[in-house]
């Protein structure tokens, strides 16, 4: 029976294609915007994760995100180390200016200092040895940086960056997080970023702590809160802020629309054309109704059709997706980019569901299918 | 007991003022054994009358009975399974699957049974063979002629030994000499002691194939004659 309902739906190949490709095309933009959705936004908590030793990131009230954040006074740090429930807390500085190269290359980045005495924040490295931004005159930078400061070039020890009036010798390459700004992302010491920072009177960005064990989170964040007036935050808490800043922002609209365009034109394509296969096998299927078939065993027939159609269709979208992807991830910019599989998963169930739904109406057309009608030419 | 037993069976077709009354009280009857033909004019309303005996319509009024089975007593499911169980079809478009082959078009009826695939095209096969087109077995019904595809219409309508055979026109759509030898196999192997064969057609070159010949004009049967070539078999 399932043979025979496939041997009819491969018989009109051109149909099968149209219907396959459809759920091909749904299952591909709707899986890749929504990835490309998720791993953008995730990249807006980049930096905030990069920082590994901290639990709690400090900062003023009006402060949203990472990225866009007004800095505290120099005083915050004690005040905060006297709250219980703190193992320690540093400054942390983070500068938004302009770099260029040796070439003339210009780009506004995100600099971020240091400290010696804690190393709390210092990048993982790709090339290179992170202690030697602790030397003088010495930055690393982020491979996306790289691409864009440098185009076309490996790094080569000795590499210079300009920043404000001072020339930095670029000692590795790290592998910081890729930001959601698309900024260079340069790691100095605290100290050279403090010195780069000389125009703005306050070098405290944020406050990054660490819970004494056994402290409880959500109490020691309050009791700053409240206190201070300054916003306290968890690690996840200020991740979670930063997508939300983003996310209020609009940047997930156009993701949305061309997420709902690949779900309606692909299902719609699917629908219409199911309908179409139906129609044109109207004669076929009313002869099976004459011929003893029950509705129940025609629903399973039709049911296998759409289900064929349905698996092939998201196994070849979702491996044009995971094709994508990869590829993508080569690039500096995107190789935050990945596919999770809860958006798979989602993605999948829906087209298969409605899919499934289009073709439920179609049997609908079978069951009105007159058995009489079998006579007639 | 009669294979087929229809009494009044009356069918209007249609509302109020455009309502045409298309059977006026039928009574037919076709009995095991023979080959009994259904013929008159074009409109008379043999279709609809052989639909009501299938159980693919339903009539306004009057009883159908299937080998003392009254149709209207049972649940469309089970309508449904007797007329896959002891009906075989033959239409005059053949109405072949294109998606099969000769073989799993005539096998349908074992596939909606529920048999065993390999089983059901098997024994299609070995039919066809019986039937003369076993060399066709593995083609497309529209490489095949109009004759040889309505000879895979009758091995589908052959394969699971139905006790009731109903052809509408099954020569109408093809010419005379194929036509003739569709009819000399239908009477040779449809026509069984268990089983009644009812077959409407137009075509009076055939009628000397059948046993008996009822004669509907106007939605009513006129007369019943038996012809004589075939008594003599009996
Ligand atoms: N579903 C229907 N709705 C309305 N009228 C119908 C329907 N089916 C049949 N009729 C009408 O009923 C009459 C009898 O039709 P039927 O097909 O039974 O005749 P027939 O004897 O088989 O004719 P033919 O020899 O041309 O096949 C015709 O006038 C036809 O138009
Ligand atoms: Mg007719």
């Amino acid at each position: 029976m399932i043979a025979l309902a496939i041997q009819m739906l491969r018989h009109d190949g051109a149909k099968f294609l149209t219907m396959v490709l459809a759920v091909a095309l749904a299952a591909f933009l709707t899986q890749n915007q929504a990835s490309f959705l998720v791993a953008f936004l995730s990249m807006t908590g980049s930096q905030i994760r990069d920082v590994r030793e901290a639990d709690l990131w400090v900062m003023e009230p009006d402060t949203e995100c990472f990225d866009q954040a007004k800095p505290l006074k120099e005083t915050a740090v004690q005040t905060v180390r006297g709250f219980p429930g703190v193992e320690w807390a540093l400054p942390f500085l983070k500068v938004d200016t302009n770099a260029r190269t040796e070439s003339g290359k210009l780009s506004v980045i995100t600099l971020i200092g240091v400290p010696e005495e804690s190393r709390v924040g210092e990048p993982i490295m790709q090339i290179g040895d992170a202690t030697e931004i602790y030397q003088r005159d010495s930055a690393v930078i982020d491979p996306g940086g790289m691409s864009l400061l440098y185009p076309g070039q490996n790094f080569r020890p000795g590499m210079k960056i300009r920043i404000h009036d001072e020339w930095l010798t670029l000692r590795g390459v790290s592998m910081a997080s890729p930001p959601f700004t698309g900024f260079p992302i340069v790691h100095v010491s605290h100290a050279t970023a403090m010195r780069l920072n000389r125009a703005e009177t306050r070098n405290t960005t944020f406050v990054v702590a660490r819970l004494a064990a056994g402290a409880n989170a959500a109490k020691v964040t309050k009791e700053i809160a409240q206190s201070t007036g300054w916003k306290a935050l968890t690690r996840e808490q200020f991740e979670a802020a930063s997508w939300k800043f983003y996310s209020d922002q609009g940047v997930p609209n156009l993701f949305y629309i061309t997420i709902t365009v690949g779900l309606i034109v692909g299902i719609a394509f699917t629908g219409q054309t199911f309908l179409m296969f139906v129609k044109e096998n109207a004669r076929a299927f009313t002869t099976l109704k004459v011929l003893g078939f029950t509705h129940p065993q025609l629903a399973v027939m039709m049911f296998a059709q759409a289900s064929l159609v349905v698996v092939l269709g998201l196994s070849i979208g979702t491996a044009m997706v995971v094709a994508t992807t990869e590829l993508a991830k080569t690039l500096p910019f995107f190789r935050g980019l990945y596919l999770p599989w809860e958006v798979t998963l989602t993605c999948c169930s829906i087209i298969g569901c409605v899919t499934v739904m289009a073709a439920g109406m179609s049997f609908y057309k079978v069951l009105k299918l007159q058995p009489a009608d079998v006579f007639r030419a | 007991m009669n294979a087929v037993d229809c009494q009044k069976i009356e069918k209007s077709f249609g509302q109020g003022e455009t309502q045409t009354k298309v059977l006026r009280g039928i009574d037919f009857t076709a009995a095991q054994g023979e080959m009994t033909f259904l013929v008159g004019p074009s409109g008379c309303g043999k279709t609809t009358l052989i639909s009501i005996i299938a159980g693919l319509l339903g009539s306004d009024s009057g009883s159908v009975s299937l080998f003392g089975e009254s149709l209207s007593s049972l649940s469309a499911r089970d309508q449904i399974l007797f007329r896959r169980r002891h009906l075989g079809f033959v239409f005059q478009q053949y109405n072949l699957l294109p998606a099969l082959t000769a073989a799993e078009n005539a096998a349908v009826p074992l596939f909606a049974a529920g048999m065993n695939r390999k089983l059901a095209v098997k024994k299609a096969t070995d039919l066809l063979g019986a039937l003369g087109i076993g060399h066709r077995a593995d083609a497309s019904p529209r490489l095949l002629s109009g004759g040889q595809q309505q000879r895979v219409a009758l091995a589908r309508a052959l394969v699971h030994e139905p006790r009731l055979i109903i052809c509408d026109e099954p020569t109408a759509a093809l010419d005379h000499k194929s036509g003739e030898s569709v009819m000399e196999l239908l009477s040779s192997s449809a026509v069984h002691p268990d089983r009644a064969v009812v077959v409407v057609t137009h075509d009076n070159r055939v009628f000397h194939f059948a046993h008996r010949i009822a004669h509907m004009d106007d939605g009513v049967i006129t007369h019943t004659e038996s012809p004589t070539t075939q008594l003599s078999h009996h």
